[in-house]
């Protein structure tokens, strides 16, 4: 059996289902029979934006794990300066040149978790919302907020910012479209509009 | 031949292969240029990979006249120099884990011979372990490298013949499971006296973050604070000799710790490791 596959069953069978797992209410599933794709989840830390939401990841292990890192992007879509709000790929310094083969999938989904909770802008793989939690962190709060709600089954319905979609999708645009428009503008309509039409 | 570590290892033509050209670069927002720079990294590692064995049999040292031209006044002379103090060369891969695949297989090798050190050296391993899961490690990875690591010295203790030792070490998984336990014992040894290793880094780094990012990653190239932490660390003295392009014609060595007598010997050049005999 090939090194990757027999570490991750060894996760599986020892590190994944433990009780501190489900504490830190990560979880992490099995997407076919051959250990090379996997499904993550983890849920927004507390006291954040994220909270009560719940961010779905892909997981992809690469033959080479456990001395390369898994690739790792989030499917749930997510408003963060360290994660692109178009594809869902992350700047993590673990997943890339401070891989070590000692760390975990555990370490990989703990160490999103504390990046949702502490981001940072200085480090972007979002620039436009990198630059949003810099200049006008109350909108950026507002923002990741509305976006928990909508893609990842967070609590906090905005109105205010639904009408603005709403105003928009009346225009004839696509609903993910104009809320990334109005969400990369300040919600500034008029502003998402020409961005649209440009 | 290509002498070095990462970033060194990669012929010319390797490298223009894959540098974009910056006249007609425009940046993709939608694109992902780390895994792209990762992607990079992996297909320099394959060349390496292909064309260089983790660790070579025991090659005479005439062998090393040819990696340099005939011109090379100053490399030729530090042949010659080794040649009368040495026989034979073993050559490792240059994928920045040189040192301690270098390091590994020379100490193992020797154990093969004379095995009245391994008593003493599983001791310091088994202690490194708690060591670490004190520091925090967890305990299901130490368990997976250190089980290998020992399961493996087991093995030079009863029964291992030198061609399963070689072959052990060319076994790509395996051999990469040892340098990962090399490199915990390192890690290990400088947390547990960062006080003192602290005064030798450079920059804003504590010696977590050192760890973190120049000891723990695999591939990542040993530096003289390594090599000192690892020989500090395991009790195993090593003699570097040191080839590169200064003036003199004599190559220079340099042990750790200083006025020990090594147990085994390697080479350096410029950003690579072998072993000598």
């Amino acid at each position: 059996m090939a090194i990757a596959e027999q570490r991750i069953r060894r996760e599986f069978r020892e590190v994944i289902r433990s009780e501190e797992v489900e504490r830190c209410r990560i979880k992490v599933e099995l997407v076919n029979d051959k250990f090379n794709e996997l499904k993550g989840e983890i849920a927004g830390p507390p006291e954040t934006p994220y909270e009560g939401g719940k961010f779905q990841l892909e997981i992809k292990i690469p033959e080479t794990y456990p001395f390369n890192p898994p690739k790792v992007r989030f499917v749930t879509r997510i408003w963060h300066p360290n994660i692109s709000s178009v594809t869902g790929a992350i700047c993590l310094d673990i997943l890339k040149d401070q891989w070590a083969a000692a760390m975990t999938l555990r370490t990989v989904l703990l160490s999103l978790q504390a990046l949702l909770a502490a981001a940072e802008p200085d480090d972007p793989q979002d620039a436009v919302v990198a630059r949003q939690y810099k200049e006008r962190q109350d909108v950026f709060q507002k923002t990741a907020t509305h976006w928990t709600n909508v893609y990842a089954g967070g609590p906090n319905h905005a109105d205010d910012l639904e009408d603005k979609v709403r105003q928009l999708t009346n225009m004839g645009f696509e609903e993910d479209q104009a809320r990334v428009a109005l969400s990369s503008h300040n919600w500034d309509t008029a502003q998402a509009t020409d961005f649209l039409l440009s | 031949m290509v002498v070095g570590g990462r970033g060194t290892v990669a012929p010319p033509a390797l490298v223009s292969r894959f540098s974009p050209d910056m006249a007609d670069f425009h940046y993709d927002p939608e694109k992902n240029y780390d895994e792209q720079t990762l992607e990079q990294q992996r297909h320099i590692e394959q060349e390496v990979a292909s064309t260089q064995a983790l660790v070579s049999e025991r090659l005479s040292l005439n062998q090393l006249i040819k990696d340099y031209s005939m011109e090379d006044n100053i490399y030729q002379q530090k042949i010659q120099d080794l040649r009368s103090r040495y026989r034979d060369i073993r050559k490792t891969r240059g994928d920045g884990n040189c040192f301690y695949r270098a390091f590994g297989f020379a100490y193992l090798e020797r154990l093969l011979h004379d095995k009245s050190d391994i008593p003493r050296f599983k001791e310091v391993v088994n202690q490194s372990k708690t060591d670490l899961v004190a520091l925090g490690y967890p305990q299901f990875t130490l368990d997976d490298f250190f089980d290998t690591f020992l399961d493996v010295l087991s093995r030079v203790e009863s029964s291992c013949t030198p061609e399963e030792l070689f072959d052990t070490f060319n076994d790509q998984g395996v051999s990469d499971y040892l340098i990962v336990t090399w490199r915990l014992l390192v890690t290990c040894y400088l947390q547990r006296n960062g006080e003192f290793f602290a005064n030798f880094l450079e920059g804003h780094r504590d010696i977590k973050e050192f760890c973190c990012q120049e000891v723990e990653p695999m591939n990542k190239e040993c530096d003289h604070i390594h090599i000192t932490a690892l020989t500090s660390a395991v009790g195993i003295p090593v003699r570097v000799e040191y080839m590169d392009r200064g003036e003199g014609g004599l190559v220079n060595h340099h042990d750790f710790p200083e006025c020990s007598k090594p147990a085994i010997t390697l080479l350096y050049r410029p950003g690579h490791y072998d072993i000598l005999y």
